[in-house]
C-alpha cells in the first residue's frame, strides 16, 4: 500500500491550503512590519526633530537601608555611605583629556587609570565606569564645581553594609544577600544590579521596613548625550531605623551558659513586655560572616560544621515540650471542669489503654496524686487520665491559646511555629484516623508535639502573667501590639497551677530543686521536662546509651519579685535528665540576668534619631 | 512509474543528498544567526563572552546536526515520530512533578546536568506525529469524523499538560502548529469553522467556572495594563527602545535603552527590542524579511513534495518558525501580551537553538527525498 502522493486531486488542495498559509504568514509579517513602522518611524516624527536629538534617561535611585541598634542604642547593622565618582564614555568625548581634568582635582594613580581606560575598551560606551570608588565630601563639591568642564562625570552613593554584632548578635541581625529571583511586582529597587536583600534574622523578617522607598531621577539629553536639565526627581526614603530589644550583655552571659553543653538553647523574655531580651543556642555562629564573600571550601566548612550552627535552635530548634506541657493540660482540664484541683488520681506507675501500656517514669507509682503533687513530681499516669477525659481537641486548644504551634511576627525570621497535633493534622498528613493513645502521649508533651524554646518562653510568660504575651525582638514592634490582652483563665485555676510550679521548685519532692536561688527576695516557679527521643527498653541505663538517643533535658521557669519578671526556657539536646541538667541551667541564666536587669532600662527609641556610638557621620571629612 | 517510488535513498549517494539539500535556506538561517551574534555582543557590552560565543558554537553543532538528519532516509524518521511523542509528552508531563521553577512556573528539566525545556522538544514532536498520522491515513479518510479523534488528542494531550506548567505561550504554539498542520492535511473547512463557532460558545461558560483567582490572573495575562509596575513596565520600556531606534537605528552598541538596563530578558525574549533599537525600522524589516524568506520557503519546499509525511514536516516547520517569530515580534511590540516565546536562532538559549536545527534537519531530510514516495504504514504501533 502506497500513499495516494500522486492523487492529482490531493495535489491541488495541499497547493490551495499551502497557499493559504503562505498568506496568512504574509499578512503575518505584513502586521509586523506596519507595526513597526509605526513605532519607529510614524511615533518617532511625532516629536519633530527635537525628539532626534533629545530624550530623556532614567534612573533608579537605590534608597539607604535602616540601621539596626541594639537595645542599649549601639549601631550592629550600618549603611556606609560612599560617594564614587563616575565617568561615562559616550558623553567624556575625549576619555582621556577628561580624566587629566579628574586628576588635576583628585590625583588618579597610574592604575586607576589604566583600569578605566580598559574597561572603557571592553564595554559598551553608555555604561558608566567608577573612576575612584571613594570619596570624600569635599571632592564631590570640588567634582560638581567643575561640572561644565567635565563631561560625562557624576557623582553617586553607593551604601554598603557594615555590621558590629559580635558572635552574641549575629544570627539575630542576620545577613544579605543578592536577590535571587524576581517577580513582576517586585519593588523596581529590587531590580538595581548591586542591591541586595536580608537572607536571615531581623535583615529579612524586616526586610520592606529597612529598605525604603526608591527614588529616580529623569534627565533631558542632547544629541551628544550630555545632560541638559533635569526634568523630574524624587529622592530615595531611606529605610526605617530598628532597636533590638536583646540585651548584648544578658545575650552573652546566655551564650557563656549555654557553651556548656554540647547543644542548647535558651530564650528570656521580659514578661511585662514580651521583649526577647537574649535568645540563644550553642553552637553560635556570626553569621554577618555570610554578607562578605567566602569562599566554596568555607562555605562548606560552616555548613558541615558540627552541630549545625546555622540553624538558630532557639527559633528554629523542634522539641517535643515533654512534661513542661503539662500545665497546659492541666489548665485545660480545669477550666473544662473535667477535674478539680483537689480530685485524686490513683497512679501505679501505668496506665493500660487497649493492649499498650502507658508508662509514668516512676515505676513503682506514685500512689494518689491531686494536681499540685502531679505537677510537682511531675507524674505523668495523673495526665494520661487527664488527657484521656478530656480529649485530643481541648488540649490542642489550650496550647494554641498559650502560644503553641504557631509563628510569631517578632522582627526575625525564619520563626519555625512547632506542632500541636490534633485529628485534623493527622488525616491531612498522613491519611489516617486519630487514635486513642496519642491523646495520651499528646497530654504528655510527647507524640507529635513539637515546640521551640522560643513558644516555651512564651508559654511560661502567660502562666506567670495570664496575659496574652507576644514576643518580640525588635521596636518598633513589627506586629503592633500595644498591650497583652487577658487570656480570660479562670484566675483560681491559675494559681493552682502557678504555686504547683512553685512547689516543683521549692518544694520536697519536687523535680525541680535544682533550679532553686539562694536569694530571700526573689521566688522562681518552674516545670522540668525530660523529653523522650526514642524508646527504650528499660534494661539499658539511661546513662549508658548513644548521644544521640538521650533524652532531651528541658526547664522552663520564672522568676518573681514583686511581679512576674523574667520567663527563661532552655532545652539541653540529649542531656538527660530536665531536673539535672537543664533546671540548673536555667536558675544560673535567671541569676545573670536578674543580676543584669536588663528590663529595667527602656530599649533604645530609634524616632528619637540620635546615634550614640559607631558608625560614620554622612560624608566623611578628612 | 513503480522504479521510482521505491522505498529508502538507496538510489541517492550521500553527495547527491548533499547536493539536494536546500543551500538557500541554510544561507538564510546563518544570516539571522549572524543577527542574533551581533545582539548578544551588544548586550554583553561589546563582547564574545559569555552569550555570543556559546550562541555561535550552538548553531554550528545545530548546523551539523541539520546534515547528518537530512542525509538520512525518511523512513528511519517516520518509525521515530510516535516513540519520539511518546517521550517527549512523558518529560512534559515529569516537568509537572520534579521541573525546576523559573519566573513563577516550571518549565525546566534537569536531567544529568543539562537543563532543557521539554516544551521545545514538543512542538517538534507533535509536528512528527501527526505527519507520521497523516501519511499512514492517506487522503480520502482525512476529513471522516471518526479518523478526527486521533489528531486532537495528540494535540491535546501536550496543551493540557503546558497548561498545567502553567506555560500559555507554549500551549498557543502547539495549538497553532497542530491545527495548521490538520489544516494542511486537508481536513474539511468545516471542523474549523464549527471548532471556532463552538470555542466562542463555550468561552464565557469556561469563564465562569473559574476560580476568582484563576480569573484575575488571566485578566492580568491578557492586558498587562492592569499591572503597569510588572509586565506592563517591559513593554512600555520595549516600546520605547523601539521608538528611540527610528529609520536608521542608534547605532551597534549605542542602544541606549537596552544598554542602560531598562529591558527585560533582553538576551532572551526581548532581543528583538535590542536590536531593532540600535539597527532601527531597515534593520528591522531586514530581520522580518529575512524571516519571512525563511518560512516561505519552506512552503515552496513542501509543495515540491509528494508524500503528506514530507509535506507536513516541511510544512510544520515552517508554521513553528512563522509563529514563533510572529508572536514574539508582535510580543516586544506590544500587539499581544508577554507569553515568554523565544525569537528563533537570535534569542540565546540551548533547547530552542537545538529544536530549529532538528526541525530544520528534518525537513531538509524530507526535502532531499522528496521524489520518493512512502510507504503508508510502517511497523511501530502506536
Amino acid at each position: 500500500m502506497f500513499g495516494a502522493s500522486d492523487n492529482e486531486e490531493d495535489r491541488r488542495r495541499f497547493l490551495r491550503r499551502v497557499g493559504l498559509i503562505g498568506l496568512a504568514q504574509v499578512a503575518g509579517f505584513g502586521v509586523l512590519g506596519a507595526r513597526l513602522y509605526q513605532l519607529q518611524v510614524v511615533d518617532q516624527r511625532q516629536y519633530g526633530e527635537l525628539a532626534e536629538a533629545n530624550r530623556t534617561m532614567r534612573q533608579v535611585i537605590a534608597p539607604l537601608r535602616g540601621r539596626i541598634f541594639d537595645r542599649n542604642g549601639r549601631i550592629v547593622a550600618d549603611t556606609v555611605e560612599r560617594f564614587q565618582a563616575m565617568v561615562t564614555p559616550s558623553l567624556a568625548g575625549d576619555l582621556e583629556a577628561v580624566l587629566d581634568r579628574i586628576h588635576a582635582i583628585r590625583p588618579l594613580s597610574q592604575d586607576e587609570r589604566r583600569r578605566v581606560m580598559e574597561a572603557a575598551r571592553g564595554q559598551s560606551a553608555n555604561t558608566s565606569i567608577v573612576v575612584i570608588d571613594d570619596i570624600t565630601w569635599r571632592e564631590v563639591a570640588a567634582l560638581n564645581f567643575h561640572a561644565l568642564r567635565l563631561p560625562g562625570v557624576h557623582t553617586q552613593i553607593a551604601g554598603e553594609r557594615r555590621y558590629q554584632t559580635g558572635p552574641e548578635l549575629g544570627r539575630i541581625v542576620g545577613y544579605m544577600g543578592r536577590v535571587e529571583r524576581f517577580a513582576l511586582d517586585d519593588d523596581p529597587v529590587l531590580r538595581l544590579p548591586t542591591i541586595k536583600v536580608g537572607r536571615l534574622g531581623v535583615e529579612r523578617g524586616l526586610e520592606k521596613q529597612l529598605r525604603g522607598q526608591g527614588g529616580f531621577v529623569a534627565r533631558e539629553v542632547d544629541a551628544r548625550r550630555r545632560i541638559v536639565r533635569t526634568l523630574e526627581q524624587a529622592d530615595p526614603q531611606r529605610g526605617r531605623d530598628v532597636a533590638l530589644t536583646i540585651d548584648p550583655a544578658t545575650q552573652k552571659r546566655l551564650l557563656a551558659r549555654l557553651s556548656g553543653h554540647r547543644r542548647a538553647a535558651g530564650v528570656v523574655l521580659d514578661i511585662a513586655t514580651g521583649d526577647v531580651i537574649a535568645l540563644g543556642a550553642h553552637p553560635a555562629f556570626d553569621a554577618s560572616r555570610l554578607s562578605a564573600p567566602m569562599s566554596e571550601a568555607d562555605w562548606r566548612k560552616v555548613r558541615e560544621a558540627q552541630g549545625d550552627p546555622l540553624i538558630d535552635r532557639a527559633s528554629q530548634g523542634l522539641y517535643p515540650p515533654g512534661s513542661t506541657f503539662k500545665m497546659i493540660t492541666a489548665l485545660a482540664a480545669l477550666e473544662a471542669g473535667v477535674i478539680t484541683r483537689f480530685d485524686q488520681i490513683h497512679c501505679p506507675g501505668y496506665v493500660a489503654m487497649g493492649r499498650r501500656r502507658f508508662r509514668c517514669w516512676n515505676r513503682g507509682g506514685h500512689g494518689p496524686c491531686d494536681l499540685h503533687r502531679a505537677i510537682r513530681e511531675s507524674c505523668d499516669v495523673y495526665f494520661y487520665e487527664v488527657a484521656r477525659k478530656l480529649g485530643i481537641r481541648r488540649i490542642a486548644d489550650m496550647a494554641r491559646r498559650f502560644g503553641l504551634g504557631q509563628s510569631y511576627d517578632a522582627g526575625i525570621e525564619p520563626i519555625k511555629s512547632g506542632l500541636i497535633p490534633d485529628p485534623e493534622w493527622k488525616r491531612g498528613r498522613f491519611g489516617k484516623e486519630w487514635y486513642g493513645g496519642e491523646t495520651l502521649l499528646a497530654g504528655i508533651g510527647q507524640g507529635y508535639v513539637l515546640s521551640t524554646p522560643l513558644q516555651l518562653a512564651v508559654m511560661t510568660a502567660r502562666l506567670a502573667s495570664g496575659r496574652d504575651i507576644l514576643p518580640t525582638l525588635v521596636r518598633p514592634r513589627v506586629d503592633g501590639v500595644t498591650q497583652a490582652k487577658a487570656l480570660k483563665i479562670n484566675k483560681g485555676h491559675l494559681a493552682a497551677v502557678q504555686k504547683a510550679m512553685s512547689a516543683v521548685v521549692n518544694e520536697g519532692g519536687g523535680t525541680g530543686k535544682e533550679a532553686r536561688l539562694n536569694d530571700q527576695r526573689l521566688q522562681i516557679y518552674g516545670k522540668t521536662g525530660t523529653s523522650q527521643v526514642a524508646r527504650i527498653s528499660s534494661s539499658v541505663g539511661r546513662d549508658q546509651l548513644p548521644w544521640r538517643l538521650r533524652d532531651h533535658a528541658l526547664f522552663v521557669g520564672y522568676v518573681v519579685d514583686s511581679a512576674p519578671r523574667y520567663a527563661v526556657a532552655a532545652v539541653v539536646e540529649h542531656g538527660g535528665s530536665g531536673g539535672k541538667v537543664a533546671a540548673p541551667l536555667v536558675r544560673d541564666i535567671i541569676a545573670d540576668t536578674v543580676a543584669i536587669d536588663a528590663a529595667a532600662r527602656p530599649v533604645f527609641d530609634v524616632s528619637a534619631g540620635q546615634r550614640v556610638a559607631g558608625g560614620r557621620a554622612r560624608g566623611r571629612q578628612r | 512509474m513503480r522504479a521510482h517510488l521505491q522505498i529508502a535513498g538507496g538510489d541517492l549517494t550521500i553527495g547527491q543528498k548533499l547536493l539536494r539539500v536546500p543551500w538557500l535556506a541554510f544561507v538564510v538561517m546563518a544570516l539571522i544567526v549572524c543577527i542574533g551574534l551581533a545582539s548578544l555582543y551588544s548586550v554583553a557590552g561589546g563582547s564574545f563572552s559569555p552569550w555570543a560565543e556559546r550562541h555561535v558554537v550552538r548553531f554550528l553543532a545545530g548546523a551539523g546536526l541539520m546534515l547528518v538528519i537530512a542525509v538520512i532516509p525518511r523512513g528511519f524518521w517516520l518509525g521515530l515520530a510516535n516513540p519520539v511523542y511518546l517521550i517527549a509528552l512523558v518529560l512534559v508531563g515529569a516537568v509537572l512533578f520534579i521541573g525546576t521553577e523559573g519566573g513563577g512556573a516550571k518549565r525546566w528539566l534537569s536531567l544529568g546536568g543539562v537543563t532543557f525545556q521539554p516544551s521545545e522538544v514538543m512542538k517538534l514532536a507533535l509536528i512528527l506525529a501527526l505527519a507520521r498520522y497523516y501519511q499512514w491515513l492517506g487522503p480520502e479518510r482525512v476529513s471522516h469524523p471518526l479518523w478526527m479523534i486521533a489528531p486532537i488528542l495528540l494535540i491535546a494531550a501536550p496543551v493540557g499538560l503546558t497548561l498545567m506548567q502553567p506555560d500559555l505561550g507554549t500551549a498557543i504554539l502547539l495549538s497553532v502548529i497542530g491545527l495548521a498542520i490538520m489544516f494542511l492535511a486537508g481536513v474539511h473547512l468545516l471542523y474549523f469553522l464549527g471548532g471556532a463557532a463552538g470555542v466562542a460558545l463555550a468561552a464565557p461558560y469556561a469563564w465562569s467556572m473559574l476560580h476568582p483567582y484563576q480569573r484575575k490572573r488571566l485578566e492580568v495575562f491578557l492586558n498587562p495594563d492592569t499591572d503597569p509596575l510588572g509586565a506592563g513596565y517591559h513593554i512600555a520600556q520595549s516600546k520605547i527602545a523601539l521608538g528611540s531606534g527610528g529609520l536608521t537605528g542608534r547605532g551597534f552598541m549605542n542602544g541606549t535603552q537596552s544598554q542602560l538596563d531598562f529591558l527585560p530578558e533582553k538576551r532572551t525574549d526581548f532581543i528583538f527590542t535590542m536590536f531593532a533599537e540600535e539597527w532601527g525600522f531597515i534593520g528591522s524589516l531586514v530581520l522580518i524579511g529575512l524571516f519571512a524568506a525563511l518560512t516561505l520557503m519552506l512552503l515552496v519546499m513542501a509543495s515540491r513534495c509528494a508524500s503528506p509525511f514530507s509535506r507536513l514536516v516541511i510544512a510544520g516547520t515552517g508554521v513553528m518558525i512563522f509563529i514563533y517569530t510572529f508572536i514574539n515580534v508582535a510580543m516586544v511590540s506590544g500587539l499581544v501580551p508577554v507569553v515568554g516565546v523565544p525569537l528563533p536562532l537570535v534569542s540565546y538559549g540551548g533547547t530552542s537553538m537545538m529544536t530549529i536545527a532538528l526541525a530544520m534537519g528534518l525537513s531538509m531530510c524530507a526535502y532531499v527525498h522528496r521524489g520518493q514516495g512512502m510507504p503508508r504504514r510502517i511497523g511501530v504501533v502506536v
